[in-house]
């Protein structure tokens, strides 16, 4: 990620091989051409479900990490912001029968707002105050999507109709809703590959590492941090609607469930924080390998696939802090050793 | 006014089971700095060897605790030998997401080998309630405020006064000084994280005849035991019972008044009000809430 990994051996058509902060490699756009060609591809139904959700995944992997790596906004409720926006454009299609093409911009708008307001609330807060806040605030939103029963459904939840048409955002074709993921994973990369390279990006880091020195160089730290916020609950909110338009059934528990935040921060760190490629790295590697174990060894023992997750989250902390991308670059730079 | 009084007595009692469960959180965070998410899956644990104690052994819970303490605190040892103590020199994100892995490994081998049904201890006494003048009360939660209470002095005794207690707060104040004077600091994180566990083992045996447990016991109370931490100050202990029975009594006050689904809301709700206005909690430190993680 550094730039004296400029030497000519690296570049291949003036693109360096591996990713770098603030450009396009080699390696993201082949991975591009595999997902591209992943979605194309004619595929048994339930390999078609892994890699939509494989890219869901790590478009909201990606969202995390804006607030978590680039901020060091470790959030541990981004499931409300997710829940938000499921919510919002679902209310809004089955209640007003405004489209999801409408509803999905609305409940991301709604979910920025209170990403904003969450971190203006925490402002003062750090390390597990702040996680813990994050916390605290997703079991209200919970709670109380559970109790609204009026608007959202109460524990029964809210059910869209299976009525495939583009109007509705709801397709008979796994290929359709495949293109649909991949679009917002590609959009969301650019935009936290634009994030990581301008001004921007730099003071968010700043503001991660040092948050005195960083106010002292004249950046605002509780702008920075609010906005990082702000845009990470966007992006969120718009996978939750995409989610309900692909699932077409909500309910509290699953849409805002703890356990869902966690697994927005796992990723992330699994993959590596801190970069655009680790996120994307970090859904790619795990939820296949979930999807498949809960398939083949769910029916076996139950709980055996999430045991095995545990322990490799444990390993991969303790052992590689880095993550996948980490474990990459480590690779890349006794590479580089060699060639001199 | 009797509702009234029996609302604020039994939710004071429950409280003060909160508080013991709480403690060794605050007791780890306190001193180690860190926050150990797989809190509620060792209570999980130290409630099923209580639990498993009192079906398969005829005992009951509260001779249980005679094992099962020092069962825990042996897991608290190697728990922190195996995760904690590598963790601490690393980023301190990886303690975080370590003890988050756990608490999901924990949580489902528990699946694995007890499946999700719900065991219970049978109530002692046949299940009649003690009476108090005109207020009554389970048995089980005025043994476990005794135990709250009583734990609460001896940690408090046993920091202020001990050689133990001594070097911990040394520690605490500033870990290299107090090792320049030839306190093992590594042993003292040591002892107090498999201390803390030791806590959660005597907070279980005192809660199996209450709850029921399950695999996911845990979540629902950790949620809880951190709302108090925070609440109480962190690496407070008189703090955490504070904290504590105030949490019981909002949730037996709220569940009552208002609606039992919105019971829990309530203490979501005082615990981001607290944070916001007074992020050191009700008897912490000055400006411990913006101290990083490791700083």
């Amino acid at each position: 990620m550094s730039t004296h990994a400029m030497s000519p051996l690296r570049r291949i058509g003036g693109l360096p091989l591996m990713p770098e902060r603030g450009t396009a490699s080699v390696f993201e756009l082949a991975l591009l051409l595999i997902c591209a060609a992943l979605v194309v591809v004619r595929l048994p139904q339930n390999i078609q479900d892994v890699i939509i959700l494989t890219y869901l995944w790590a478009g909201l992997a990606l969202a995390w990490n804006i607030a978590g790596g680039y901020a060091g906004l470790i959030s541990f409720g981004h499931a409300a912001f997710f829940g938000i926006g499921a919510y919002t454009s679902t209310i809004l299609g089955v209640k007003a029968e405004i489209t999801p093409w409408i509803g999905i911009w609305l409940g991301g708008l709604l979910s920025a707002a209170c990403g904003t307001l969450l971190a203006l609330i925490c402002a003062r807060l750090r390390g597990p105050f702040f996680i813990l806040s994050t916390l605290a605030a997703a079991e209200v939103v919970r709670i109380g999507a559970l109790n609204w029963a009026a608007l959202t459904g109460g524990p029964e939840g809210l059910a869209i109709l299976p009525v495939p048409s583009v109007g509705n955002m709801v397709f008979a074709s796994k290929h359709a809703y495949a293109v649909l993921m991949l679009g917002y994973l590609v959009v969301v990369y650019v935009a936290a590959k634009f994030i990581e390279g301008s001004r921007y990006g730099y003071r968010l880091f700043a503001v991660r590492d040092d948050e005195d020195a960083a106010s002292a160089a004249g950046i605002n730290p509780l702008l920075m941090r609010a906005s990082a916020m702000g845009i990470s609950a966007f992006i969120t909110g718009i996978g939750g609607s995409l989610f309900a338009q692909y699932f077409l059934y909500l309910d509290p528990t699953h849409v805002i469930s703890p356990e869902l935040s966690f697994q927005f921060a796992l990723l992330p760190a699994l993959g590596g924080l801190g970069s655009a490629i680790g996120p994307v790295l970090g859904s790619f590697a795990i939820t296949p390998l979930s999807e498949l174990l809960r398939s083949y060894l769910g029916h076996a023992a139950h709980g055996l696939h999430l045991a095995i997750y545990g322990g490799v989250v444990i390993v991969v902390m303790l052992y590689f802090p880095g993550g996948i991308a980490g474990v990459l670059e480590r690779f890349n730079r006794v590479q580089r050793k060699d060639r001199r | 006014m009797t509702t009234v009084g029996q609302l604020v007595f039994s939710g004071i009692l429950i409280g003060s089971i909160y508080a013991l469960m709480s403690v060794g959180l605050t007791l780890v965070f306190g001193v180690l700095r860190v926050v150990n998410f797989a809190h509620g899956e060792f209570l999980m644990l130290a409630m099923y060897g209580a639990w498993a104690i009192t079906r398969f052994l005829g005992l009951n819970p509260y001779i249980a605790i005679v094992a099962v303490v020092p069962a825990m605190f042996l897991f608290g040892m190697l728990v922190h030998r195996l995760m904690i103590s590598p963790a601490l020199d690393k980023p301190h994100l990886v303690v975080v997401f370590a003890t988050m892995g756990l608490s999901i490994l924990m949580q489902n081998v528990a699946l694995m080998l007890m499946s999700a049904d719900l065991f219970d201890v049978p109530p002692l006494l046949g299940g009649r309630s003690w009476t108090f003048g005109p207020l009554y009360a389970k048995p089980e939660l005025v043994i476990g405020f005794l135990v709250a209470v009583a734990c609460t002095v001896a940690l408090q005794w046993m920091i202020k006064s001990t050689y133990l207690g001594k070097a911990i707060r040394a520690t605490v104040q500033d870990g290299e000084a107090a090792q320049l004077m030839g306190i093992p600091v590594p042993r003292i994180f040591l002892i107090t994280f498999a201390g803390g566990s030791a806590l959660v083992g005597l907070a279980a045996c005192i809660m199996t005849p209450l709850f029921s447990v399950f695999p996911t016991v845990g979540l629902n109370f950790v949620l809880i035991a951190f709302v108090v931490v925070v609440l109480g100050g962190m690496g407070s202990i008189e703090g955490a019972l504070l904290g504590g029975i105030c949490i019981g009594v909002v949730q037996s006050l709220s569940s009552y008044y208002i609606a039992p689904a919105y019971g829990q809301m309530f203490f979501f709700i005082l615990f981001l009000l607290v944070m916001i206005f007074r992020p050191t909690g009700l008897l912490g430190q000055k400006g411990t809430a913006n101290i990083g993680i490791n700083d």
